[in-house]
């Protein structure tokens, strides 16, 4: 393998192999980018498996990541990868704060309450307020950076396989793995899994879970942010660009199971899979109903999602 | 005078006045604003009877919308029934889709169902803008539909502002009576008890999903008549507006700042919430794009963490205050003055 | 024929057995009583009556018809009632309208519903705090909210889930009398608690359950002497020689 930024020239081909590589290539798309897909998903279910609550300004945190990185990159020439470095913390801050400050009224005021509905309303108001102010501040332009993997590939055999999503893929999986094997092992991430099972019993275990629940929205939202990073050297920046993976992210974490980790690298895999082989057969518009269709038969036939925990609804 | 009496002339006031408006307000700009205003209202108290009686979150209310104006709009055009007994028959339709919809969804919790709906409304969008023709009906896809000027009452039109306010403000007071007459009966209680501990409720021989299902269906019913009113109103509709997921967030949200559960807290939240939207989107938005949006998410995020029953609880204060304020409180416990 | 019988039911889930092929008769006007220790099974088969759930096998026949797996609304229907261990008031609404949600299965008129709810007010003695928000009462207010909304729905059979827990022993006293009054007035009782005195002086009859599976039923003084119970509750070393 080794990087091309040109498509091999054609050869005469039996019509069956065509487009059994069509398919074959656009099962690789799907996959690469569905992983990334899954990576924002992750974010989002983490919160929610510990929390209880569901992020709507989750697509606008993303969002926010994917500006810092452009910025970052526009203005010092790093690499977007490099840009993880400050991306990270940076929107790992945002999230800390954003839960302790916005959210964690909420649950104290509604103690007894598993999910109160209260956060859904507020998370849609920081939403607003971040999407409009991007809006205000950027202007309403779709931005592109030009980074020094932007357009590049690799080919295997008549394959081609892009650079940026085979990269975006790699960092899915080591995060993936780091955010288990983090939550399985460390201190911190078993207080983070006991406050996920009951609010007011790990508060008695002796485990600060207000300050817990910081901590997990934190790591929810910094792993928007490596998606961010990750998505800028071949996706387009624009304020309302986290509407789009927010409703995405809604339908994979359902889909996959609330909480799930495997669930939602699968469920955006799936959500991936559908969009890059649709595409070959019918418009881009047709493929997103698809997507709704198939997220509403989950939910009515399976609401708790491929992975999620069975409950009484 | 007593503060019975003062509570009763200050309603009096208010509905005279709100039903005499257009004699002595001629500008159509004003017209038109407090005609959208009512037209909020109107939605946000239809969505109430399941965002606030039933106790879930629906946020995908303007398909319903979308549904009611496409339906009577499009058998306008095709076979060129009146409006008027299309926007029942949009109503129904409307209804039985919410029916459809809500029979699966209303047995979710809380945000399984509040993504549902999303979900749903997003879906009915994007089927639209994909759609041209359903045989002889015209959908016109993305581009939306225009409707041509007719002119005439039995085609739902009128050359002045003035019939469109009185028609919107009898239906608001129509919805409000609804409202009203529904919390006072059965169907409120049961409503209230299901949405507040379902499992409570269910002991006590209520079948909580059922009642659900009926107050989607209501609200879907009304809900459609207004699309109708609105396409009548404006002649010009596309999906990314009426169907839109933004629209259907600002009916939600209006009726949540104002006081979900309450008769008066939607009709409070338009009152309050239109004005602000479009004051900012008319003097600030060659400034500052998209900054009553903001403005919204600000006072949503103050309202849910300082007064999560909404504005009617401070307002139904300081309301109590003038009233106390002003009739010099002749009432004393147990005499009459 | 006994009022309700329990017939061979057991409840899994999953692996774990939480009823396991209880038999149980209460005849009409008794106060039966169900004990056992924590986690022993109880409330799983009160769920089961109640419709909350369906039981894994057996069924559950009352006046003679097999109301097995009903859902919870129809059960009401067949004039059963209960109670919830953890008390569910309808806590943003006054006690009246509490009681009214109730008694709205007997008619659909506001007016002859508001008079019902007064009535069992009254017989609770709740009366004067009618108005009253549910969430700003005392716990024992809401225990007897709870037992006033069951009896809201005039039932002849009531299913009561450990209302005393909590209770300081005046406020048990008290309870004890209005479930003795609601018996003399025709409702039969069953009823499941851990205070031991109330249940002994309250119950005609009781079981025991561990494990999910009856393992004593007689008279209150019978049940207190079975060496069974004595071994379920204080275990081996408290049977009397």
């Amino acid at each position: 393998m080794r990087e091309r930024s040109h498509a091999p020239g054609p050869t005469i081909q039996n019509p069956c192999e065509v487009i059994m590589d069509v398919i074959i290539q656009s099962i690789i798309n799907g996959t690469l980018t569905g992983s990334i897909y899954g990576l924002a998903a992750l974010g989002l279910t983490l919160i929610f498996g510990v929390i209880k609550v569901i992020n709507f300004a989750h697509g606008s945190l993303l969002m926010v990541g994917m500006y810092a990185a452009y910025w970052l990159v526009t203005l010092t020439g790093v690499n977007p990868y490099v840009a993880l470095i400050v991306v990270v913390p940076l929107l790992f801050f945002f999230g800390y704060f954003m839960q302790a400050i916005v959210i964690k009224p909420i649950l104290v005021q509604q103690a007894d309450v598993r999910e109160p509905s209260e956060v859904i309303i507020v998370t849609s108001g920081v939403w607003y307020i971040l999407d409009n102010l991007t809006l205000m501040v950027f202007g309403a332009e779709y931005r592109v950076v030009n980074t020094t993997v932007s357009g590049t590939s690799f080919s295997l055999g008549d394959l081609i396989i892009s650079a940026p999503k085979f990269y975006g893929f790699v960092i899915t999986i080591i995060t993936a793995v780091a955010l288990v094997w983090f939550l399985k092992y460390t201190k911190l991430g078993k207080a983070i899994r006991a406050a996920s099972l009951d609010r007011v019993a790990a508060s008695l275990m002796g485990i600060n879970q207000y300050r817990v629940y910081n901590i997990a929205f934190g790591i929810g939202t910094a792993i928007a942010g490596i998606v961010g990073c990750v998505l800028i050297p071949f996706y387009y920046v624009f304020p309302t660009v986290g509407v789009i993976f927010d409703v995405k992210c809604f339908i994979i974490v359902v889909l996959g199971g609330l909480g799930s980790i495997p669930g939602a690298l699968i469920g955006g895999v799936i959500v991936g899979l559908i969009e890059s082989i649709g595409a070959q057969f019918m418009a881009s518009t047709w493929t997103e109903l698809i997507v709704y269709v198939v997220f509403l038969a989950v939910l009515f036939v399976r609401p708790a999602g491929l992975f999620g925990e069975k409950r009484d609804w | 005078m007593t503060r019975e009496n003062l509570d009763k002339l200050l309603k009096i006031i208010l509905i005279v006045g709100v039903f005499t408006l257009p004699v002595w307000m001629r500008s159509p700009t004003y017209l038109q604003i407090l005609i959208l205003l009512f037209f909020y209202a109107y939605l946000t108290t239809a969505w109430n009877l399941v965002g606030g009686f039933a106790g879930v979150l629906p946020l995908g209310h303007s398909a319903y919308v979308g549904i009611g104006a496409y339906t009577s709009t499009v058998l306008f055009m095709a076979f060129g029934l009146s409006p008027w007994i299309g926007m029942f028959v949009g109503g129904i339709v409307s209804a039985i889709v919410g029916t459809i919809i809500g029979i699966p969804t209303l047995k979710l919790r809380g945000a399984y169902f509040a993504l549902a709906t999303m979900a749903f409304g997003e879906g009915v969008r994007v089927l639209v803008e994909n759609t041209d023709k359903i045989g002889p009906l015209l959908v016109n896809g993305p581009r939306g539909i225009c409707i041509p000027l007719h002119n005439s009452f039995a085609q739902f039109q009128f050359m002045s502002k003035v019939p469109y306010y009185y028609i919107i403000l009898i239906m608001l007071c129509i919805v409000l009576f609804v409202t009203w007459y529904i919390s006072k009966i059965r169907i409120g209680y049961y409503l209230a008890g299901g949405g507040e501990e379902p499992e409570a409720a269910q002991a006590l021989g209520v079948n909580v999903a059922k009642y659900k299902v009926i107050a989607m269906a209501l609200s879907c019913f009304l809900t459609g008549l207004a699309g109708t009113f609105y396409a009548q109103l404006m002649l010009y509709f596309y999906p990314k507006q009426i169907l839109g997921l933004d629209f259907s967030f600002e009916i939600a949200f209006i009726a949540l700042i104002g006081g979900r559960g309450t008769i008066a807290g939607p009709v409070i939240g338009a009152l309050l919430l239109r004005p602000v939207s479009d004051f900012s989107r008319i003097y600030l938005s060659d400034i500052a794009p998209g900054l009553h949006l903001v403005i919204y998410g600000l006072i949503l995020i103050l309202v849910m963490l300082y007064m999560p029953r909404g504005l009617v609880d401070p307002l139904s204060r300081g309301y109590n205050w003038v009233l106390d304020k002003f009739s010099g409180k002749t009432e004393v416990e147990g005499v009459k003055a | 024929m006994a009022y309700l019988e329990i017939k061979n039911v057991s409840k899994h889930f999953g692996g774990l057995k939480a009823v396991d092929q209880v038999d149980l008769s209460i005849e009409q006007g008794q106060i039966f009583g169900l004990i056992g220790p924590n986690g022993a099974g109880k409330s799983t088969l009160f769920n089961c009556v109640a419709g909350v759930y369906p039981p894994t096998y057996g069924n559950v026949i009352f006046k003679g018809d097999d109301i097995t797996g009903m859902k919870p609304w129809d059960i009401c229907k067949q004039r059963i009632a209960r109670t919830f261990q953890v008390v569910k008031p309808f806590t943003s609404k006054t006690v009246l309208y509490n009681v009214m949600v109730g008694a709205y299965i007997r008619s659909t008129s506001p007016a002859e519903v508001k008079d019902m709810a007064l009535e069992v007010l009254e017989r609770l003695k709740l009366a004067d705090k009618k108005d009253i928000l549910a969430k700003n009462l005392t716990i024992a207010d809401r225990k007897r909210l709870e037992l006033a909304r069951a009896l809201a729905t005039n039932p002849e059979m009531l299913l009561l889930d450990e209302c005393m827990a909590g209770l300081r022993p005046r406020e048990v006293d008290e309870i004890i009398d209005i479930i003795r009054s609601i018996r003399d007035g025709g409702v039969t009782i069953f009823v499941i608690e851990h205070i031991m005195r109330a249940i002994m002086a309250l119950s005609d009859r009781i079981s025991v359950i561990n494990f999910g599976a009856k393992i004593a039923e007689g008279t209150p003084e019978e049940v207190s002497k079975d060496p069974n119970v004595i071994k379920a509750y204080l275990g081996e070393n408290y049977v009397a020689a």
